[in-house]
């Protein structure tokens, strides 16, 4: 059961519905417990004005932020936040006042003995009255990803690109009229939000951690409530999908949900990042016997940049699938689907969708022999070369243009190369490898021939 | 609980004969504790001082001093006099068997109240440090806050006890068995950073096109602990360090988090943040071979040089110049024949280039050595 708003037998006597369990205690004389149990005088139960959350993709951490009024009294007040049933990390909750930050000053935060997911507060006000402050926390169980879909027009020159994000929340906790950001890179983290929250002790032991045995937060889908207030939330909704704003951060992007949203716990949520209609696409088929065999893949090339009416923001990394329009109604047929690394704004783009059955890539070896042989004092050889012909034929069974890369591995790195015939362009990539890059019509063949020499042993020297 | 208890015996030389024989006497007075003074500056151990006024009479007093339930390294124990020095004398220190307990016997000239200070070493008494830092939009300062975490799982409570980190600032605080306390102890800023951007040849994937992640490349703060940062009082703690940045909206994003390493004033504190994947490096291989081949009498190759050429592409898809650090590894003996960048030899096997890149640019690092006398 999540927590609900009744009355417990502990001396706090209410609790909040909220994250944070939230209570303003009076002016405390004596720090001894039995006295403060003795002299607990409730002053306010501050409301939770707005919350904003900032959803990692790449860790599984979520930044609350909440705004809240605080009554203060002059001189010391005391503040006890609870984070049982949650899955917060107690050691990353901080407090800020917004309007007097020079006049309230959060002296220290304890974690009483012998009580659990509870945190004292002393503050030190210099003012008497209502502050807001900002209270800061992290969550385990939200999170985001990305994914896409792609459509490619029937002469496969083009593609329109919808990109989605998806909202989940499983932290325990519901969520309602968050402004909801969703942050894109790769963080350092020294611990797990999760194991953090699972502590016995916030901050362990000294002389060995205890945890906790790991029970999973217990689910509290309230599904009548939460299809309640989604109803609700969609009708004050406005008549057209949300923008998300992006900007650059650091080494990060932070998409920024327009308004609020509500993401009861349990629920996810879909919501479109971007549209762009008429990307143009290169039909890139690969093949490269070392790592893919006899196959030839077929790729869907574009740049994340301005030529590709793209540019304006990086691709998180996330499944896209791929169909192709091929009628004027505009049926489709399915193309496949890859998971796309994290595209920055002017990387290329290489969609991998699988093998193609009507591009095809024969290198045949047409000629072997071997020369120049050496011999050491023993009368065994110790060197020579080998000639080898390739016949590299490649076709195009499409109705469309294409490109085409085929990668050679020479296996050495001592090694003569003659081309000739239509090979296209060739490149050196590395030591022993050379890559040739073709663009056949459709429906047309291409042939051309390398010769390989090799040396070996002594040869090579 | 208290459970750290002193006893007062007060015994004249006579009886403390006799009291041999009977077995040992209990505690008759109970002078309370004050001024307990809970030392943190060594990370290994905690000191406790605490002082109490103990009423001597004339003659060899015992004091009995137990801590059932605490654990202490008995020999860390230490018993000062403050009020009379010069004339009161500790005589010796006895341990009772299957006891957490101590007796001293301390020889008073005169009938009078004492002051004295015990100190000692309990274990399960310890603090953390930790930073939170807020660095500005442009990541060109941070403000520095670092909280102290004072642990107490010693099996005793401790009253107002004034708590010293190295800071010199102390603070007065009750902490109870059990109980875990943070506070600030230090806020400081603005604080200039430098970012760094390193790509390690040892640890990173030569060519990210066939990684099926895009490849990170650890980005780091770099701070020092000087004066004209703010900072230079002391050295700072090792402790974890999360950082956050403003948004530009009032609010912030967190961008990371490290375990900061102990810093010295004059050091630097270097703290990684996270990975950019704005930043991309692909090194190839383009050339070996062997050189300056040597052979014995039966020909075979005992030594050789070698001739390496190799290639790194640097492309920087942010819409500001970067500076990548570049660490290459060379075994052996080597030399560079020629590189088009500048570099420096880090140790006997490394070396770093830096490497400007402007805005949404690309450099190729291309350097060519040879190893030498490879067998």
């Amino acid at each position: 059961m999540r927590p609900t708003c009744k009355k417990h037998e502990s001396f706090l006597h209410i609790r909040l519905c909220s994250f944070l369990v939230l209570i303003l205690l009076g002016l405390v004389i004596s720090f001894s417990p039995l006295t403060v149990k003795a002299k607990v005088d409730l002053v306010t139960l501050p409301e939770r004005d707005r919350v904003q959350m900032t959803i990692y993709n790449t860790a599984d951490l979520t930044l609350i932020r909440e705004v809240r009024h605080l009554t203060l009294r002059q001189d010391m007040n005391r503040l006890q936040f609870g984070w049982a049933n949650t899955l917060i990390d107690p050691t990353s909750v901080s407090l800020r006042a917004l309007r007097n930050p020079d006049k309230v000053a959060l002296l220290d935060v304890s974690f009483p003995a012998r009580t659990k997911g509870v945190a004292i507060w002393n503050i030190d006000s210099e003012i008497a009255g209502e502050e807001p402050v900002e209270i800061t926390f992290f969550t385990s169980g939200i999170s985001w990803n990305a994914f896409y879909l792609a459509t490619l027009t029937p002469d496969e020159e083009a593609m329109d690109l919808e990109g989605y994000v998806r909202v989940t929340n499983r932290s325990g906790e519901d969520y309602a009229n968050a402004q909801t950001r969703l942050l894109v890179g790769k963080i350092n983290l020294i611990d797990r939000i999760i194991d953090l929250a699972k502590r016995e002790y916030p901050y362990g032991r000294p002389v060995e951690i205890a945890v906790r045995p790991a029970a999973p937060p217990e689910a509290k889908l309230r599904l009548e409530e939460a299809e309640r207030v989604m109803m609700k939330v969609a009708k004050e909704a406005e008549k057209r999908p949300k923008e998300i704003i992006k900007e650059a951060l650091s080494e990060y992007f932070l998409y920024t949900i327009e308004g609020t949203e509500t993401i009861p716990n349990g629920w996810g949520k879909r919501l479109p990042s971007f549209k762009q209609p008429g990307i143009p696409v290169t039909s890139l088929y690969k093949h490269d016997e070392k790592r893919w065999g006899n196959q030839v893949l077929r790729f869907l090339q574009f740049k994340n940049d301005k030529d590709h009416k793209m540019g304006r923001e990086p691709l998180p990394g996330g499944l896209v699938k791929v169909f192709c329009r091929i009628d004027e109604e505009a049926h489709l047929s399915y193309e496949g689907a890859d998971t796309t690394r994290y595209i920055p704004i002017g990387e290329k783009v290489e969609l991998n969708l699988g093998e193609a059955r009507d591009v095809r890539v024969r290198p045949v070896l047409m000629e072997f022999r071997t020369e120049h042989f050496m011999f050491n004092h023993r009368g065994d050889v110790s060197g020579w070369d080998e000639h080898r012909s390739f016949r590299v034929e490649i076709s195009n069974f499409r109705s469309i243009p294409i490109k085409v890369e085929i990668w050679r591995h020479f296996g050495t790195a001592h090694w003569d190369l003659v081309n000739s015939g239509d090979y296209g362009q060739y490149e050196k990539v590395d030591l022993k490898t050379g890559k040739y890059s073709l663009e056949l019509p459709p429906n047309t063949k291409k042939v051309f021939t390398y010769k390989l020499t090799t040396h070996h042993g002594q040869r090579a020297e | 609980m208290k459970r750290i208890g002193l006893g007062l015996v007060i015994l004249t030389l006579l009886s403390l004969v006799a009291s041999n024989a009977q077995g040992r006497i209990k505690l008759v007075a109970l002078p309370d504790r004050d001024a307990t003074i809970i030392r943190l500056d060594n990370p290994h151990a905690s000191l406790v001082e605490e002082e109490r006024v103990l009423t001597l009479q004339k003659g060899v007093n015992k004091v009995d001093f137990s801590w059932k339930g605490v654990r202490i390294d008995p020999d860390s124990i230490r018993l000062r006099v403050l009020s009379h020095p010069e004339a009161v004398q500790l005589l010796s220190v006895s341990f009772p068997p299957n006891e957490a307990a101590l007796v001293w016997e301390i020889a008073s000239p005169e009938g009078w109240e004492e002051r004295v200070r015990i100190s000692y070493l309990p274990s399960g008494i310890d603090r953390l440090v930790e930073y939170r830092a807020r660095t500005e939009k442009d990541e060109k300062n941070l403000t520095l806050n670092a909280y102290m975490v004072l642990r107490n799982f010693s099996g005793e409570d401790f009253e107002r006890a004034r708590v010293f980190l190295n800071s010199g600032k102390a603070f007065e605080k009750t902490i109870r068995n059990e109980e875990t306390k943070r506070m600030l102890f230090l806020t400081a800023g603005p604080i200039s950073i430098t970012k760094t951007y390193t790509w390690d040849a040892a640890v990173k994937p030569h060519d990210p096109e066939k990684v099926s992640e895009t490849v990170g490349i650890p980005v780091h703060y770099v701070i020092q602990n000087r004066v004209s940062d703010g900072l230079g009082g002391f050295a700072l703690w090792a402790g974890k360090a999360r950082i956050f940045q403003d948004d530009g909206y009032g609010t912030t994003i967190f961008i990371g988090e490290d375990q900061a390493a102990f810093t010295p004033v004059g050091d630097r504190m270097e703290l990684y943040i996270g990975d950019t994947r704005e930043i991309k490096v692909t090194q190839r291989k383009m050339f070996e071979k062997k050189i300056n081949i040597r052979r014995n009498n039966r020909n075979d190759v005992v030594l050789y040089d070698t001739d390496e050429l190799f290639t790194v592409k640097v492309e920087n898809f942010k819409n500001e110049p970067i500076v990548l650090t570049l660490i290459e590894d060379i075994p052996g003996q080597w030399d560079v024949e020629k590189a088009n960048f500048k570099y420096e030899k880090e140790t006997a096997n490394r070396i770093k280039f830096l490497v400007p890149v402007l805005a949404n640019g690309s450099e190729t690092v291309s350097f060519h050595y040879h190893r030498r006398n490879v067998r």
